[in-house]
């Protein structure tokens, strides 16, 4: 190659070689350069400095503990890798749980590892409300408080202390008791605006039972649902829905327990459809509010005019049953027959049926079905649980909205008055009601104790940081029982990720800041030596009958269990002290200025609005719409032509108590003459994935409450309904809820298909 | 007029020997980065040797690599470890004053890894240690190498060679590398 190559070209021999020579070089370097930027990076190895005593790296432990997202007290068994959270999965061995959990539950790892978890001990700089806050050290936050309480004891004015929380169970509540008796403050209230007050009351009046009972919905073959959205977020929704397996299967997972028995039938009774609704083969829209008439209409026919309850039941014929509810009186005929002629037919009341006015009422109706079907402490029927295995049932510790009122106002009217908030946001629930802020906004000294600064803690003095459900200690008697003594410990699956204790170590700490009769009262180290001696003493009284080599072989195995169980059952007695009527709801505006019925519902999601800031609840599709990150109001195909809307405009939702803007969903599972909104957007305080989103249908209901417990009626509202002009498009998955002409839904076999949509 | 094809690509030619020269270097190019750095033996930051420890004082391999039974993870030694005995021993080498200084500011040290799998690779170490097979079979002779180097292509192809060679119980399974 060394001639020129083209006859013309102007290149000399020296140039061209030169020009090869750099093409040459050029080209190499390229080549080396590209390998050398293709490698895979190098990584390192960094090992530890000291190694850790308590770990395996690369080998997982699993930890059992017990979910505190929701009252259910379901067992949960977490992985650990590394000293780090992994997976949240269902404790097999714990009778509520069976291995299962919900979605809620499921996101325990983002309440755990939150950036918005409080950290350290504030106190706050600006007026109340303002959110101005600054850090301080456990130390002086302590020591302010202790010396506030100190001073109120000893010049015996200990009773202007008052202790609001949620639903704590199991033997925090008795350190809670005992360090408010010392005080000389009986103060303390349980509150969240989910408790089941009207359902332990009803179950009190009807049977005189002071527990939740067992509803045994896997060996039932004919449910009757009145309102209980029991697969979505109803009171102890795992257990439901595995239970809810069983019942369609017609047997118990696993077992073959003889021959199966027929499958189960499930009939919903809600104006607005639920996840349970959507699951059951019949869905019965009745007004809201007349459960009760519908329970007594069925309870006619089924008693035939004979019995104790003839009388009593003898107004409610079916057509007069019909025009209160708005059901067809043939289909009560056919429910009360089914019903009557299942082998293992139950009645369960919750929701909207125990949300109203008439909460008590309605649900005591719907126990009048199960009397008359003689299923109580029956396989599939109704049984009654033990008093639980240690520390107050719900209906002791749970104050009504009436209590809470009165409860804040008492304290607001002491000099000196010191409320402690811990694990419940009342200004969320209720933040419409101006005699809570004002009554709250009157206590000289407000002290939270929670995780995250919510709406409530906004009004508080100094918040305290404390620790998650998967960092701390703590025991459960879960309510509902299973039908037996069940005992539950909380442990921790990680150390405290920042500066925070738990509930227990505050009080604890503080008795230790206080005289020396608290000091001496209280003189445990931390909470989980109290929790100890509190087992000890359990495993003492009953030594004889536990196989265990001594205590501490009895905890280690109650540890690594998660859960300790005795067989001990109630006595099952079918016997109905209620009295039988039935009481027309009460909804706050009148049906001309507000003429749609609103029924707002919790969601597995955000339960009560606690799960609002966890990113996976906001990303998971609603079960009914599919709609994710933001809030909606659920119309009628009827209402939006009505109102000339569409799917995405913009209503303006007004009540006597206020308004709110919400866009709109169009489902045909829905009356008419109702509207419906989830409930656990709007926060306005709540961390960096809640704040601002949505709306919260909470903060336009009425001050309406059960006549019966003063619980709060949050079903009890009327709303009007105007367009605004504007739309958004909804963030959905799915969510067409029609199926038009797609074949989606074939015919059952026996049925021929009506043609067209089925919606 | 008609052209011959020899003719008509013979106007090809001297483009086509330049990119053959061109593709040549490139090649070149890149054999010579892989000959001259072929990065199997990388310089740690403390010259740590493995003639010394494991072959001269014949430390088992298990008394610093803790995890390699009981874990996919065979783990590097804790600075603690080293400390253990360089407390002590050899503390007027450069080396071990290196060491030192990492322990007093409790830095961990930050070695380089030599034997490296691809993420999507899953490999325990507990599974071959417990079937006995000897650390040196897949990372050579470490005993005499003054610095650590990675003798072994670690490749599916030599992994499955010896999975088929032993017929390891579900050793031949995709999903059992590739979970």
């Amino acid at each position: 190659m060394a001639r020129k190559k083209n006859p013309g070209s102007k290149l000399s021999r020296r140039e061209f070689l030169a020009l090869v020579g750099t093409g040459t070089s050029v080209m190499a370097g390229a080549g080396f350069l590209t390998a050398k930027f293709s490698r895979r990076p190098v990584e390192q190895l960094i090992p530890y400095v000291v190694p850790p005593e308590d770990y395996i790296p690369g080998v997982a432990a699993y930890y059992n503990t017990v979910c505190n997202l929701c009252p259910a007290g379901c067992g949960i068994t977490v992985r650990i890798r590394e000293g780090r959270a992994k997976k949240i999965e269902g404790n097999p061995a714990h009778p509520v749980s069976q291995g299962g959990t919900c979605a809620l539950g499921q996101s325990g790892l983002q309440v755990l590892y939150n950036p918005d978890r409080l950290q350290t001990p504030v106190t706050r700089r600006g007026e109340r409300g303002t959110g101005d806050f600054h850090t301080v050290g456990w130390n002086s936050a302590l020591t302010t408080v202790a010396s506030h309480l100190d001073k109120l004891r000893l010049a015996n004015r200990g009773a202007g202390v008052g202790l609001l929380t949620g639903d704590i169970r199991g033997h925090l509540d008795d350190l809670l008791i005992q360090f408010l008796g010392l005080m000389g403050s009986g103060r303390y209230l349980q509150y969240a605006f989910t408790n089941p007050t009207n359902l332990y009351s009803a179950n009190a009046a009807s049977f005189d039972t002071a527990q939740l009972p067992y509803y045994d919905i896997a060996n039932s073959d004919f449910l009757l649902s009145f309102g209980a959205d029991f697969l979505g977020m109803w009171v102890s929704p795992v257990s439901y829905s595995r239970a809810y397996g069983d019942f369609r299967q017609g047997r118990r997972e696993g077992e073959d327990k003889g021959p199966r028995r027929q499958r189960g039938q499930l009939v919903q009774i809600e104006p607005r459809m639920s996840l349970t609704g959507a699951n059951a083969d019949i869905w019965v829209p009745a007004v809201p509010g007349t459960e009760g008439a519908l329970a007594l209409g069925i309870a006619h026919i089924i008693a035939g005019g004979a019995g104790r309850f003839a009388a009593a039941l003898a107004e409610f014929d079916p057509p007069r049953v019909a025009e209160i509810s708005g059901v067809e009186a043939s289909t009560i005929e056919r429910l009360a027959r089914s019903f009557g002629d299942a082998k293992a037919p139950l009645a369960i009341g919750g929701g909207g049926a125990a949300a109203g006015t008439n909460g008590v009422p309605n649900l005591v109706a719907i126990n009048l079905l199960n009397h008359l079907a003689g299923n109580i402490g029956r396989e599939g029927g109704v049984v009654f649980n033990p008093k639980p295995a240690f520390g107050r049932t719900g209906m002791q510790r749970h104050g009504s909205y009436l209590d809470l009122l009165a409860f804040v106002e008492e304290i607001a009217d002491v000099d000196d008055g010191v409320l402690i908030i811990a694990g419940t946001n009342p200004l969320y629930d209720f933040p419409g009601d101006e005699r809570l802020v004002r009554a709250l906004q009157r206590i000289p000294l407000v002290v939270g104790l929670s995780s995250f600064m919510d709406e409530t803690m906004q009004y508080a003095d100094i918040v305290l940081p404390v620790n998650s459900y998967l960092e701390g200690w703590g025991d459960d008697a879960p309510e509902p029982g299973v039908g037996m003594r069940v005992a539950s410990i909380s442990q921790p699956v990680v150390a405290p990720l920042y500066d925070t204790m738990d509930v227990g170590d505050v009080f604890i700490r503080l008795a230790q800041r206080m005289d020396r009769d608290m000091q001496r009262a209280m003189p445990w180290p931390d909470f989980h030596a109290y929790l100890r001696n509190a087992w000890r003493r359990m495993y003492d009284k009953r030594r004889d009958k536990l196989d265990y080599v001594d205590f501490d072989a009895f905890w280690t195995a109650v540890l690594e269990a998660g859960v300790w169980g005795e067989t001990r059952r109630a006595s099952q007695r079918n016997e109905f002290h209620a009295q039988v009527d039935y009481e027309p709801p009460v909804h706050a505006g009148n049906d001309v200025d507000y003429p749609w019925y609103f029924q707002p519902f919790v969601s597995q999601g955000f339960f009560d609005g606690r799960g609002a800031n966890l990113p996976w609840q906001q990303e998971l599709p609603d079960p009914m719409t599919s709609i994710v990150y933001g809030s909606w109001i659920e119309l009628n195909p009827r209402t939006a032509n009505e109102l000339g809307v569409d799917e995405g405009d913009i209503l303006e939702v007004s009540s006597p108590a206020g308004s709110l803007r919400a866009p709109v969903w169009i489902t045909q599972g829905i009356r008419p003459d109702t509207v419906a909104m989830p409930i656990g957007q709007g926060h306005t305080s709540f961390g960096r994935y809640a704040t601002g989103r949505g709306a919260n249908p909470l903060s336009i209901l009425s001050a309406q409450v059960d006549s019966r417990t003063g619980a709060f009626a949050w079903g009890a509202t009327r709303v009007n309904l105007t367009p605004t002009g504007e739309r958004i498009r909804f963030v959905k998955t799915g969510g067409w809820s029609r199926t038009l002409d797609r074949q989606i839904l074939g015919p059952r076999s026996g049925e021929t298909q009506e043609g067209g949509d089925h919606g | 007029m008609s052209v011959s094809v020899r003719e008509a690509l013979g106007a090809f030619k001297p483009a086509a020997i330049a990119v053959g020269i061109a593709l040549a270097a490139y090649i070149a190019g890149w054999v010579a980065y892989e000959v001259f750095f072929p990065g199997t033996a990388p310089v740690q930051p403390i010259e740590f040797s493995h003639v010394i420890h494991a072959g001269d004082y014949q430390i088992d391999c298990q008394y610093c690599h803790i995890y390699a039974a009981r874990s996919t993870t065979a783990g590097v030694p804790a600075v603690e470890k080293c400390m253990g005995c360089h407390k002590v021993i050899a503390t007027d080498k450069p080396e071990i004053q290196k060491l030192t200084d990492y322990w007093n500011s409790r830095q961990a040290i930050p070695w380089i890894k030599v034997h490296d799998l691809a993420d999507f690779v899953y490999f325990s170490h507990k599974r071959h240690v417990q079937a006995e097979v000897a650390c040196q079979t897949c990372h050579g002779e470490v005993q005499t190498m003054a610095r650590i180097e990675r003798v072994a292509p670690l490749s599916m192809k030599w992994c499955v060679g010896c999975h088929e060679e032993r017929e390891v119980e579900n050793g031949r399974d995709c999903w059992t590398c590739h979970k």
